[in-house]
């Protein structure tokens, strides 16, 4: 047993409160934390217009007719840039935010193991951005995120172009984030921490990297295929000329399948150390949740095809269902074991909880309508209709995005010192939960009565289920602005906060909120379990990171004002 | 008895075990039983199988779904911490036979899934006896289906209506002309894509009389959306050979009337117009062209002044260099057809065009012809 006296070693001589500047998050700059910063808020700017685009999408779908777009090749416009910017600029962008951040502070190291690679890899992104929207004024890609061709090389217009070589430029973004991660974990981690004392986040983005290191080159070379088709006169594509139309749905989806799991383990991640630390219990089976997503990120790889079920020879449908099948099961290894961490805690509904609980009773519908897709003879009615429109929702809004909303309601105070406000927060949640089943979960419906996804003019028969499903929509849109007020509101306002507001035992919580620049005075020593929570030692430990870091005085509960400290920073 | 004395204890945990699950397979057939209210009408024999397959899986995914809500609703309830606790939970760090259990069971129930759904596959998939061919063509935006006539080698009855009868076992041989679409009819389960630069198959027996809507699955441009046909199943052979023999005689007794002939050529839906033109008279719904109702008129006030040609001239363009003369507003998204090469799918022989433009311009408000015919067949005859 670790002394409890000294768990934290290094120095103890007090850190200067940091006090960082708007400026500084504006300009290239190589420490982590602030690369983290600079990926979350440029992801939740592409939110806000991937959600806009959503909102039209939706707005269209209120009538079997069309009637906001003036053609369809206007509507499906619309839905190939909302995927798009969802996946590869709000989702993956995002969660390597939460990835640059929390890695090295949780590895109690100073930074990444490449900062100049980290800070090239974020700079990427914006160019991407706005590459792919510039399309918007040349002829905008119509062809889908999936972009099949020849719909996508010979019946496009120019922003199909831009939208390759956007995505060329997140991809390699992506690849060089990844390595920087692999390093960093591989050797950056403290004394007493082997791979099975990591916290369960850092098992995430482990696996994370190694998909995205192994997947996305596949990807930027499809796409390399896709522009030459497209520019230079090749014909990779084009049967007509001796190519392939089903090389690019085999190649994309050899990536974009493994691209759902970069989209959703570091979720998987965050969700245990939510749910471990606001149910005040150690995780149940650490090493089972650790190895199903490396399992995942292996099994991932031999799934692709499920997606060309409609498309794809008929011999080999049979063993891509198998695989699909099986992928199942880790999945379900980590909820279950989720749902035994839970059990036997102290439950504190916090929004990050809440948003936490409320991803795992959405995500298990995704589950089961995703095996219910693996299964041939019911793919081949549901596929390309609305019953997979809802379970890709159901796994990357109920998913990804209900975690990086528990995420950020964590991790906030950490990040600013300040705490996300908890009344708004909590109206966030039941308005976010409500509206989001009542957006997605009716798609399912719709699905099965065989409405196809991506079009505009469907079948009156259609028309209500639709109409139901808009005005959740709307609904649920209205509610990212309440989340993006208590952002902003709480960057000057929230209640002030010390280094551990939710007494977690991950070294993340082991410096000041925010931490200086380099994180951490002396090397910080982890404690022994990053989720021994319900032992003595561990509430020593906590104990004594509250007085080492001693939490800002609380006023008398009378005062609401905001704390007289000077705002702004 | 033993079973009487743990019924008398009733905090035994293993009766608490058997009734939670007792509860959950009763919700999970209960939820099974909704499948039919959801499902479209179940008309072919495959539907009949994959919506059985498909209540095996809401049963299983309905009770995996009580399961986890269950637990989490207890667990929130029963481990919540209580205002001013600020205790930590147990320190349980897992268990080591009920993460086996709980491996092992979604282990085996999705082997199982995968079998039988292995076996629906095989069986909906197989070739049956006496089957009819119908080919399927795909062209952004319309389906065209097409029937062999027996003892008529080159002819082919061509229908925008895909007709059949109860019963009789139909295998779809399908191409595109263009990008890839996916044939899709709800009501019998089936669903296919269709690849450019390869010919694809599905199979399908109908079991129930009547009229159902078939889809386009697959992103196919603006279009997309409106490419949409019926499937009329008939009653019996009787009633469908009625349908097919009217075609049959229509194509063996052309009517002279070029007007007349172009009509059934385009009704027929041999061409992909209906997709993307709007005509009333034809029912065509689509929009990705330009509106075709008034077409004669149109062409005689605004684009013959336009283009320098006479309204004749200008239809036969449309239809063979349509990039020549774009409409103002539209883009180059109309095929351009040709009288050379019989195989591909933008054939259109001479012959056709004639009587397409000759019906086309009548298109007008007192139904005169704007053209002038004579002048249309030597512009023909030359293309010959
Ligand atoms: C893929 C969509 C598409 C299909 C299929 C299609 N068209 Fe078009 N058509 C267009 C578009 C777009 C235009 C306007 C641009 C142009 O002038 O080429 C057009 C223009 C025309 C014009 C000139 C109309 C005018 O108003 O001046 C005629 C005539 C015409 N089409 C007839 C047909 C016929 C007959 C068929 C079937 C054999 C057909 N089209 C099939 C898209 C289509
Ligand atoms: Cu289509």
């Amino acid at each position: 047993m670790a002394s409890i006296t000294a768990p934290m070693g290094g120095e103890t001589r007090s850190i200067p409160a940091p006090s960082p500047r708007i400026a500084d998050y504006l300009r290239w700059s190589i420490d982590h934390k602030i690369i983290g910063v600079q990926y979350i808020v440029t992801s939740l700017f592409f939110f806000v217009i991937g959600g806009a685009l959503a909102m039209l999408i939706r707005w269209e779908l209120l009538t079997p007719t069309l009637d906001l777009a003036t053609n369809g090749s206007q509507y499906n416009s619309l839905f190939t840039l909302h995927g798009t910017v969802m996946i590869f600029l709000w989702v993956i962008p995002m969660m390597a935010g939460f990835g640059n951040y929390l890695v090295p502070l949780m590895l109690g190291a100073k930074d990444m193991a490449f900062p100049w690679l980290n800070a090239f890899a974020f700079w990427l992104i914006p160019p991407a951005g706005i590459l792919l929207l510039l399309g918007w004024f040349i002829g905008p890609p119509e062809a889908g995120w999936t972009s099949y061709p020849p719909l996508s090389t010979l019946y496009s217009p120019d922003g199909q172009t831009l939208w390759a070589m956007a995505l060329h430029l997140l991809g390699i973004s992506s690849i060089l984030g990844a390595i920087n991660f692999i390093v960093t974990i591989r050797n950056m981690r403290p004394e007493g921490m082997g791979y099975w004392q990591m916290p369960l986040f850092v098992w995430a983005v482990l696996a994370t990297a190694i998909i995205q290191v192994l997947a996305t080159p596949f990807l930027t070379g499809a796409l390399t295929l896709l522009i030459l088709d497209r520019v230079a006169g090749t014909s990779f594509f084009d049967p007509s000329n001796g190519g392939d139309v089903l090389l690019w749905q085999n190649v994309f989806w050899f990536y974009s399948h493994p691209a759902v799991y970069i989209m959703i383990l570091p979720g998987f991640g965050m969700v245990s150390e939510v749910l471990a630390t606001h149910a005040r219990k150690p995780i149940f089976g650490y090493r089972a949740i650790a190895l199903s997503s490396m399992a995942i990120a292996l099994v991932g790889f031999t799934v692709w095809a499920h997606h060309m079920f409609t498309a794809l020879q008929p011999e080999l449908r049979i063993p891509f269902m198998i695989t699909s099948m099986i992928i199942a099961v880790p999945t379900g290894i980590k909820i279950f074991s989720w749902l035994g961490t839970l059990w036997g805690g102290k439950i504190h509904f916090t929004t990050a909880m809440l948003f936490a609980l409320g991803f795992l009773s959405m995500f298990v519908i995704g589950g089961i309508s995703g095996v219910m897709l693996a299964s041939v003879p019911v793919d081949i009615h549901v596929h390309d209709t609305y019953f997979v429109v809802s379970h890709f929702h159901f796994v990357l809004f109920g998913g990804s995005v209900f975690l990086i909303y528990s995420g950020l309601y964590h991790w906030f105070p950490k990040i600013t010192g300040r705490l996300l406000d908890e009344r708004l927060g909590k109206l966030h949640f039941v308005l976010t939960y409500v509206s989001f089943f009542f957006t997605f979960f009716p798609q399912h419906i719709a699905g099965l009565e065989g409405m196809p996804r991506r079009i505009a003019v469907y079948d009156p028969m259609y028309t209500n289920i639709n109409q139901l499903i808009s005005f959740s929509a709307f609904v649920l849109g209205i509610t990212t602005f309440i989340l993006l007020y208590n952002l902003v509101h709480s960057l000057v306002a929230g209640e002030r906060v010390g280094a551990n507001p939710w007494r977690s035992l991950t070294l993340e919580w082991a410096t000041t909120s925010p931490p200086p620049p380099y994180n951490f005075v002396g090397d910080p020593v982890p404690f022994e379990d990053p989720y021994g929570y319900g032992t003595e030692e561990a509430t020593a430990y906590l104990d004594a990171l509250d007085r080492r870091f001693p939490p800002p005085t609380k006023l008398p509960p009378t005062a609401a004002v905001p704390h007289p400290e000077p705002a702004g920073d | 008895m033993d079973a009487e004395r743990s019924n008398t204890t009733n905090s035994s945990p293993v009766l608490w075990i058997i009734a939670a699950f007792a509860l959950l397979i009763l919700g999970g057939l209960l939820i099974a039983e909704t499948a039919p209210l959801i499902l479209p009408p179940e008309a072919s024999a495959e539907a009949q199988q994959v919506d059985n397959l498909f209540k095996i899986l809401l049963a299983i995914g309905g009770a995996i779904f009580l399961l986890v809500q269950g637990a989490l609703v207890f667990s929130v309830i029963r481990f919540r911490a209580r205002p001013g606790d600020k205790s930590d939970g147990v320190a349980l760090h897992g268990n080591a036979t009920l993460e086996f259990v709980w491996t092992a069971i979604p282990a085996v129930i999705v082997l199982i899934l995968s079998i039988i759904s292995f076996q629906v596959w095989v069986s909906t998939t197989s070739a049956k006896d006496n089957e009819m061919v119908v080919n399927v063509t795909g062209a952004r935006f319309t389906w065209s289906f097409s029937y062999a006539v027996p003892d008529h080698e080159n002819l082919k009855v061509n229908s925008s209506t895909l007709h059949t009868y109860v019963g009789q076992s139909l295998k779809m041989v399908m191409q595109s002309a263009d990008v890839n679409h996916a044939f899709y009819i709800p009501a019998m389960r089936i669903k296919q894509d269709l690849l450019v630069g390869r010919t694809t198959e599905i199979r399908f027996t109908p079991t129930l009389a009547g009229d159902y809507p078939v889809f386009c699955a697959e992103l196919c441009g603006s279009g997309h959306g409106s490419m949409r046909a019926r499937i009329v199943v008939h009653p019996d052979e009787a009633t469908y050979l009625s349908w097919f023999d009217d075609e049959v005689n229509v194509l063996l007794n052309p009517p002279a009337d070029p007007v007349v002939r172009g009509q059934q050529i385009l009704s027929s839906g041999q061409y992909p117009c209906a997709g993307c033109h709007t005509l009333t008279e034809l029912g065509w719904t689509g929009v990705t062209g330009p509106n075709q109702n008034g077409l004669a008129d149109r062409v005689v006030k605004t684009r013959v002044a336009a283009t320098g040609l006479t309204p004749e001239e200008y239809l036969l363009h449309s239809l063979y260099h349509p990039s020549e003369y774009l409409v103002p507003g539209f883009g180059n998204l109309m095929p351009q057809f040709q009288a050379n090469d019989p195989n591909a799918p933008s054939y259109m022989p001479v012959e056709d065009m004639e009587a397409i433009v000759a019906y086309l311009c009548t298109l007008e408000a007192s139904g005169e012809n704007v053209c002038n015919l004579d002048n249309l067949q030597s512009l023909a005859s030359q293309l010959k």
